[in-house]
């Protein structure tokens, strides 16, 4: 990580595709936290996916091409910013080894450098923590495993959550434990996606928090189709929708 | 019709996966796990430079291998032992086979190995009339229920108390009443030890094999091994061609690693060395000493640059205790001798990527695996090169090929993306409210059985950014 | 079962034609070249020179308090005596405490002094005269070192042999502090530089009584070894 890269003042929003289609608050909600700290925010309307769909189910032949045109889309960004952790794990962790045979290595190689998930933008390279949010609820944090593992993203999202207004964070148990989304392993091994997402619901109603955020979307999805079956009170919400939340005091009229 | 490994694994993990009397008796056992690990963890100081030192320990033993092989060798055969090399698990079984007939063998105890479980060494004894006692407590258990081990470190983690009872009732002796764990050991205590003294033979695993000392390693808690390899005339030791180390002086901190990780304590309680048959002037001892080097598929796996790291395996379990897939559907559903995340890694390579692929996919690749992995393997990644390899050598479904090709279109062409989204949601917010929700014409359908149906906004948010023009 | 001369010339065939191929396909499977794997953490940037071998395990300070600690955590009892009188006292306390039966006894001088002193009125089992025996009740023995860090002990088949550390439900060694090392590093060093394992067959770093926690992760001490391991601590003359 290029602790001492110029802090920009542009960043290129990179949108996941289920998040394009099935959530488009989650972007929205980015879009409203970057430009809160003064980032003006591009979104290249070329863009598609970052081939992890492909790439995790054994099909680099069909992940490379997506690849290189996401690299082609975003090859002047100055940042690339992601409300998705596993589709900056794909960039950053394995652009560089699918496209090594690429004419477009360098140029992989240079945009992986320059992409963020949301939480370590704002915590590492736009240096702050208190964006002026207030969510006077109770929520709970899920360690996402890409931001977790791939991205080392232990605290940062912590920070953020700590600096927002009124709102109580209630640590659950095994909060690092996979929720069980995975992407194709939902749709390949159903049952047992769905039992780790029923352990997950089990520690996120023992938790007692009104909320249940993470880094990744993917897995609110998956955990909201669990808990909205069970009937759960608790609601998932992406983090980036509890900072872009900010009370009336401070709503602009 | 014969099921195929995948239908099978597929079948019971949806049994199992819903099991919630199981899951429950999994939790605790892991959770039991998770809190003496902690406590483990906490007597080594650097815990992440004893992981390093750890596997550049193995890298040293693996990148030169034969070297380490032979070292080991030579000084085993000056001391009297018996050395031989098995090029698969039907040599080594006929070896055994014939050393134990040859010698007039009708009594067998073993202690935990899973080299001889990968080989299937107790059917190919008892076929030849021999009686084969497990003595590890775990897998003394599952050997009467007529299973495999469910877990490479505590293979009867699945069972309770109670139907440990009934079991020793029914095949030891129906006088047990107890269902304690001190009287059930105490029972199986009683029935094993007069095993151990008439046994003409022990069969070992080897934890490690040392090279510049030419010993074998042999870690337990229960003293069995020990037992094993002191009382009986001649002992066997069954080991992989992987397990070698380069020096004694590894063990320092190799057998704390090993233990941390494997069942949280600082050291296991009995840490052997053995490196012959009984000396001239010794008090005990086997009169003769064999050690059987399995190689069944290893010296493959030193090719692949990619995966040359698996065979750095110590078969600690630590990836099986943290591994979700491994805790919902637990250790028999694999269907193969090593279970979990290793087992995913390592039986295609071992058994046939054709067969075993699926085992690859059954994961959310989360990566816990590798974190708590004392030697370093980065097996979540070594589980998408697998699913590549399969893909690669056209073991993947047709449909499926298809799938991802239509996909690649899609993704390169930014407005057929667009329009294929749009499409999709408007063909489910139709199908939903037709009331066809988890019918067979809902494309969702197999999200649906277990979750409520995905939000379907009228909107993309490339369409809403398009229409504001990226004011909103 | 005898083999007819060409049975065990094919025998000896098969056996070195395995061991010739793996050797091969092992060799063969090493010229592929593996590059190191990426440093922990390679997307961190290190700062400062790369210190030489870092300290894994915590130095130990004080060995004797340290053995002691691992001792209680290792259900392993340790009884400091300040001389032989004293030794032989313990010794013959914990061998009044236990049920009639055979007691094993290394042949050596120092233990030969020992059951002298502590008269124990049981019929001892010298180990010249063979392996204890099934219903051996107890087991008298020397070690080769203690090690601090780990609470253990390490014993040599010229430690009475190998069974004397397992058959008995008591195994009781007789230790001086001078035979304490501060960890399994140094234990380990020292086998390696006195050659131990070339004069002796067997050797076993014992870190406790036998235990298993096999049936639902509960603790059971007393498995297949030794119930109880007593340690004799001798720190004077």
């Amino acid at each position: 990580m290029p602790h001492q890269m110029l802090v920009p003042r542009k960043v290129s929003l990179f949108v996941p595709c289920f998040v394009d289609q099935l959530l488009p608050e989650v972007a929205v909600d980015t879009v409203k936290v970057l430009r809160r700290v003064g980032y003006a925010v591009e979104f290249p309307a070329d863009q598609t996916c970052c081939g992890q769909p492909a790439f995790n189910t054994g099909y680099w032949n069909e992940a490379r091409p997506c690849a290189e045109h996401f690299v082609r889309v975003f090859k002047h960004a100055e940042a690339v910013v992601c409300p998705s952790g596993s589709c900056v794990t794909m960039v950053r962790k394995f652009y560089p080894e699918l496209l090594a045979a690429s004419p477009l290595r360098e140029d992989a190689i240079a945009v992986a450098s320059r992409t963020f998930e949301l939480s370590e933008f704002l915590v590492k390279v736009a240096a702050v923590t208190q964006v002026g949010a207030a969510f006077p609820h109770s929520v709970t944090y899920h360690a996402s495993c890409h931001g977790l593992r791939e991205l080392h993203l232990r605290d940062e999202p912590l920070q953020l959550l700590r600096q927002v207004d009124g709102l109580k964070l209630i640590e659950m148990v095994r909060s690092d434990e996979c929720c069980g989304f995975g992407g194709t392993f939902a749709a390949k091994f159903p049952d047992i996606s769905a039992a780790m997402g029923d352990s997950k619901a089990e520690s996120v109603a023992a938790s007692g928090a009104e909320f249940v955020t993470a880094t990744d979307p993917s897995c609110l999805l998956h955990l909201q189709g669990i808990l909205s079956k069970r009937h759960a009170p608790t609601r998932t919400i992406y983090l980036a929708s509890i900072l872009a939340q900010q009370s009336l005091a401070q709503e602009k009229p | 019709m014969s099921q195929t490994a995948a239908q099978r694994f597929l079948q019971d993990a949806a049994l199992k996966s819903a099991d919630l009397v199981h899951r429950e008796i999994i939790q605790r056992g892991m959770d039991s796990y998770d809190s003496a690990h902690l406590k483990g963890r906490a007597r080594i100081k650097d815990w992440e430079a004893a992981r390093q030192k750890c596997q550049e320990i193995k890298r040293e033993a693996i990148n030169h291998l034969d070297r380490y092989l032979l070292q080991f060798e030579e000084q085993v055969i000056s001391r009297g032992g018996h050395v031989f090399w098995a090029a698969n698990a039907e040599e080594a079984c006929t070896y055994v086979k014939n050393l134990a007939t040859r010698l007039g063998v009708r009594t067998v105890v073993k202690s935990k190995s899973m080299v001889t479980e990968e080989i299937h060494l107790s059917p190919a004894l008892e076929k030849a009339g021999i009686k084969v006692w497990e003595t590890d407590l775990g897998e003394f258990i599952v050997q009467l229920r007529d299973e495999p081990p469910y877990h490479i470190v505590t293979p009867a983690m699945h069972l309770n108390r109670g139907q440990i009872a009934k079991l020793f009732r029914e095949k030891l002796d129906p006088g047990i009443e107890s269902d304690d764990p001190v009287d059930l050991m105490a029972a199986a205590r009683r029935i094993l030890r007069q095993a151990f003294f008439a046994a003409e033979m022990g069969i070992s695993g080897a934890n490690f094999l040392v090279a510049d000392a030419g010993v074998v390693a042999i870690s337990t808690n229960e003293g069995n091994g020990r037992l094993c390899t002191s009382v009986p005339r001649f002992h066997v030791v069954v080991t992989g061609i992987e397990k070698v180390i380069p020096q004694l002086e590894d063990l320092a901190v190799l057998w704390p690693v090993l233990a941390t990780s494997g069942t949280g304590q600082g050291i296991t309680t009995y840490s052997t060395l053995i490196g012959g048959p009984r000396q001239p002037g010794e008090v005990d001892g086997p009169d003769e000493f064999h050690v059987v080097l399995v190689d069944n598929g290893r010296s493959q796996l030193l090719a692949d640059a990619e995966q040359r790291e698996v065979l750095h395996c110590i078969r600690c379990g630590a990836c099986l205790n943290i591994c979700p897939v491994f805790r919902h559907v637990g250790g028999h559903t694999y269907g193969t001798t090593y279970p979990g995340p290793i087992g995913s890694v390592l039986t295609p390579h071992l058994a046939g990527i054709k067969e075993f692929k699926h085992l690859s996919y059954a994961s959310s690749l989360c990566g816990a695996c590798s974190s708590v992995c004392p030697v370093k393997i980065d097996l979540h990644h070594h589980l998408l090169q697998n699913r590549r390899n399969a893909t690669e050598a056209g073991a993947t479904k047709s449909s499926e090929r298809l799938i991802f090709r239509t996909w690649r279109y899609a993704m390169l062409h930014p407005r057929i993306y667009a329009l294929g989204g749009w499409s999709m949601r408007k063909a489910l917010r139709m199908i939903y409210s037709l009331g066809l929700a988890g019918s067979i014409l809902d494309p969702m359908r197999v999200w649906n059985r277990h979750r409520s149906p995905v939000p379907l906004p009228s909107e993309s948010f490339r369409a809403r950014w398009r229409k504001s023009r990226g004011a909103n | 079962m005898v083999q007819t001369r060409e049975a065990q010339t094919e025998k000896a065939q098969t056996e070195h034609s395995s061991r010739d191929r793996i050797l091969q396909r092992i060799r063969a499977g090493l010229r592929t070249v593996v590059p190191e794997p990426a440093a922990a953490g390679s997307d961190r940037v290190i700062v400062g020179p790369i210190i030489d071998e870092p300290v894994i395990f915590e130095p130990v300070v004080n060995p004797l308090e340290r053995f002691q600690q691992e001792c209680v955590g290792n259900l392993m009892e340790c009884v400091l005596t300040a001389d032989s009188a004293a030794s032989a006292r313990q010794l013959s306390k914990v061998l009044q405490s236990l049920p009639e039966g055979e007691t094993f006894v290394q042949d050596d001088p120092s233990l030969r002094r020992l059951i002298d002193l502590a008269a124990p009125g049981r019929a001892i089992h010298w180990s010249n005269q063979g392996a204890p025996g099934e219903a051996s009740q107890a087991t008298v023995t020397l070690a080769e070192a203690l090690i601090a860090q780990t609470g253990s002990i390490l014993v040599t088949a010229s430690c009475g042999g190998r069974g004397a550390s397992v058959i008995a439900p008591c195994h009781i060694v007789y230790a001086t502090l001078a035979q304490l090392v501060p960890d399994l590093a140094t234990a380990l060093r020292h086998v390696s530089q006195q050659r131990t394992l070339d004069r002796n067959s067997f050797a076993c770093v014992i870190s406790g009584s036998s235990r298993t926690a096999d049936i639902e992760k509960i603790l059971v001490q007393g498995a297949h070894g030794p119930r109880r391991l007593v340690v004799i601590l001798q720190t004077g003359t």
